[in-house]
């Protein structure tokens, strides 16, 4: 799940990037408006994290820019700006959501999941396969009921093929959900990850589409 | 609060009501001596007439007046009349029926008192006879009165008409002061707007107009102060969100390793709020008024510099720049030592915040001569990336960073705020501009010296 962090406070930016990063998301953090245009033009993200008071470029204007582009990208509106008419203009700028700072984390990373869970159709927060669930809340992972331990690499790809089942996700789609900037792919990192699934859940759960990725057949 | 001043709460005065008070009084006393002396001068004028009028019925019976006949004029007009006539051997000739004038009478005019009554007297001789007659002074003086009052009638109808037409000129000429007045009773507490200068008498419209300039100067400094409190407010949520998420983070920490990263951060995250915090409150004590202060006193520039210079050496180290003070001589100038000793420390502070390692920063304190005598001279100058002249204006506002620095420097976008309150309060001038020989920013304050 990779996520864009929009935040020019040093302090804020960092915290937040370790949370994040604990909470099995892939993060890209960006400090002005420049740079988050820069990254949602080349990148493609799950969500974006969106102050509005950046240098050089506000972060209404990003989200402008973005919305023009006919990109859905669902934007989380995270700022002090707690006036009426700036929380309108920011929702009819087109984003998802509006949190205002200092903002409890446990809410944030909620607010975060509904909207990915929203954007990708889905009602119920849990994921669930023929036998498999996934709590993307609790990163609780069951096959038959029973807890199943997951890295969070392991538990990214999952994630990715278990929301859209019978999608081939090719590996470079993949290594895009898994990895922010500063991590190195190594060339068979997916593999790998595919291949410890495939040990813990059992074989069948993930198919190979030779040339064009992986995916879970619709149950 | 000050204590309301007393001229404000006493029952104030009305100019309308002055002025109406002092005109109606000029009128009245004006319209009174003029009946006055109209009435005065009537009264003398009567009395000149009936004593003419005496003479000349005196005059005309001297002639020759038959015996027994009475005198002219008809019975009415004279009824306020006696007349005697004595012969030249003094027997009385004629005596009119109501006279009881004494016998012997003073020749030409004479006041008589007879039974209670005055009586005005006139007494002419000739060779055959002597004439006198009398009039009643008190019907005399009724009728001279009834003459004097129809003198001054005129005045006192004029009087009160005219009062009336000054007071309702008057109430009209202060209509526009009244508008005024109502206008801004009217007025929410917020609302600044100007107001109407037209239609307003010469004497009112300068005084509006001065109410417009301080109402534009009190909107002005409303609105910084506004902006300024919802700045600071949104400032102080940075940090305290900054926080608040770092105790969270302390609570998720899983290992000791993540524990303690959390622990030193969260400490960052204090410093960094208690450091806004004293900002906040430097910058609201040199921007509030000059008596919050310290007493102006002769300040040397230059042991202050090199206390400056020496506090900010730690840091200085810790980033590896280095710090030096140019050749400099003292300079005396008339301020507040802990407001100055602010002020450098933030011009240092800055410069080696945004100089890069290995860079160089260079303090100087000199003097020129100025228009206006001496001038003491402040230099501070980097090598840092320096400032576009595009910003030379913004970056003095509060909370105004740098674009290119804001994520490197993270300070608290106040510091270049409070030096420019400390050098308005010391009339001073801070110039930008580009160091020559480092390259960076050069910040140059000048204060007026003194000997």
């Amino acid at each position: 799940m990779r996520l864009l962090l929009v935040e020019d406070d040093r302090m804020i930016g960092e915290t937040l990037l370790d949370v994040l990063r604990s909470e099995h998301f892939a993060v890209d953090w960006v400090q002005d408006g420049l740079m988050a245009d820069t990254a949602l033009r080349s990148e493609h993200y799950e969500l974006v994290l969106l102050d509005l008071g950046l240098p050089k470029r506000s972060g209404l204007e990003v989200l402008r820019a973005l919305r023009a582009r006919k990109d859905t990208t669902p934007v989380l509106i995270v700022t002090a700006r707690d006036a009426l008419a700036e929380r309108v203009a920011g929702l009819d700028a087109g984003a998802d959501d509006y949190v205002l700072k200092p903002y409890e984390l446990d809410e944030l990373l909620a607010r975060i999941r509904a909207l990915v869970r929203r954007s990708s159709g889905r009602a119920d927060p849990v994921l669930e396969w023929k036998n498999l669930r996934l709590n993307p809340a609790t990163h609780e992972a069951s096959r038959d009921g029973e807890s199943v331990s997951l890295s969070a690499r392991e538990w990214a790809v999952l994630e990715a093929l278990m929301a859209r089942p019978g999608v081939v996700l090719s590996r470079a789609q993949l290594e895009e959900k898994l990895y922010s900037w500063k991590d190195d792919v190594s060339s068979n990192a997916v593999e790998v990850y595919i291949h410890g699934l495939r040990k813990k859940l059992g074989n069948d759960v993930i198919q190979t589409q030779r040339g064009l990725g992986y995916v879970m057949p619709k149950p | 609060m000050a204590e309301p001043d007393e001229s404000a709460t006493r029952p104030g005065y009305s100019l309308r009501k002055r002025l109406l008070a002092s005109v109606l009084t000029a009128i009245a006393l004006a319209a009174l001596l003029q009946a006055g002396s109209a009435y005065q001068s009537a009264l003398q004028q009567a009395d000149e007439m009936f004593d003419y009028h005496l003479q000349q019925m005196a005059n005309s019976l001297r002639g020759g007046l038959a015996l027994g006949m009475p005198p002219t004029g008809s019975d009415e007009d004279n009824a306020d009349y006696a007349i005697q006539i004595w012969g030249p051997d003094g027997v009385q000739l004629f005596r009119s029926p109501r006279a009881a004038l004494p016998a012997r009478a003073v020749l030409g005019f004479s006041d008589v008192l007879l039974n209670g009554a005055w009586f005005r007297v006139y007494s002419v001789q000739t060779p055959y006879q002597t004439v006198q007659i009398a009039q009643d002074m008190g019907a005399r003086q009724a009728r001279a009165r009834a003459l004097a009052l129809r003198a001054a009638l005129p005045m006192a109808i004029i009087a009160p008409l005219l009062m009336l037409l000054l007071w309702w000129a008057i109430r009209r000429a202060f209509d526009p002061l009244e508008r005024t007045r109502q206008q801004v009773a009217a007025r929410q507490a917020e609302d600044l707007s100007p107001l109407p200068e037209r239609g307003l008498p010469d004497e009112v419209r300068p005084l509006v107009q001065e109410l417009n300039l301080l109402f534009a100067r009190v909107h002005t400094a409303f609105d910084a102060q506004r902006s300024f409190v919802a700045n600071a407010a949104h400032e102080l949520r940075s940090p305290l969100t900054a926080l608040k998420l770092q105790t969270q983070a302390l609570e998720r920490a899983q290992t000791e390793g993540e524990r303690s990263h959390a622990f030193a951060r969260l400490e960052q995250g204090v410093d960094r709020s208690i450091r806004l915090m004293n900002q906040l409150l430097v910058l609201a004590r040199q921007e509030g008024t000059s008596q919050q202060g310290n007493a102006p006193q002769r300040v040397d520039l230059l042991p202050l510099l090199q206390q400056a210079l020496a506090d900010a050496l730690p840091q200085a180290t810790e980033r590896a720049v280095h710090l030096a003070l140019q050749p400099s001589i003292p300079a005396w100038v008339e301020g507040d030592p802990d407001a100055l000793n602010i002020l450098l420390r933030n011009l240092i502070d800055n410069a080696i915040k945004y100089t890069p390692a290995n860079g160089h920063v260079e303090v100087q304190v000199t003097a020129q001569p100025a228009a206006t005598g001496r001038q003491a001279l402040l230099t501070v100058e980097d090598s840092g990336p320096g400032i576009s002249e595009a910003e030379h204006a913004q970056v003095f506002e509060r909370f105004y960073r740098s674009q290119d620095a804001s994520a490197t420097a993270g300070g608290s976008g106040l510091g270049l705020a409070i030096v420019q309150a400390i050098a308005q309060r010391h009339k001073a001038q801070i110039t930008l501009g580009t160091s020559p020989r480092l390259g960076g920013l050069r910040v140059q304050v000048t204060l007026p010296a003194l000997d």
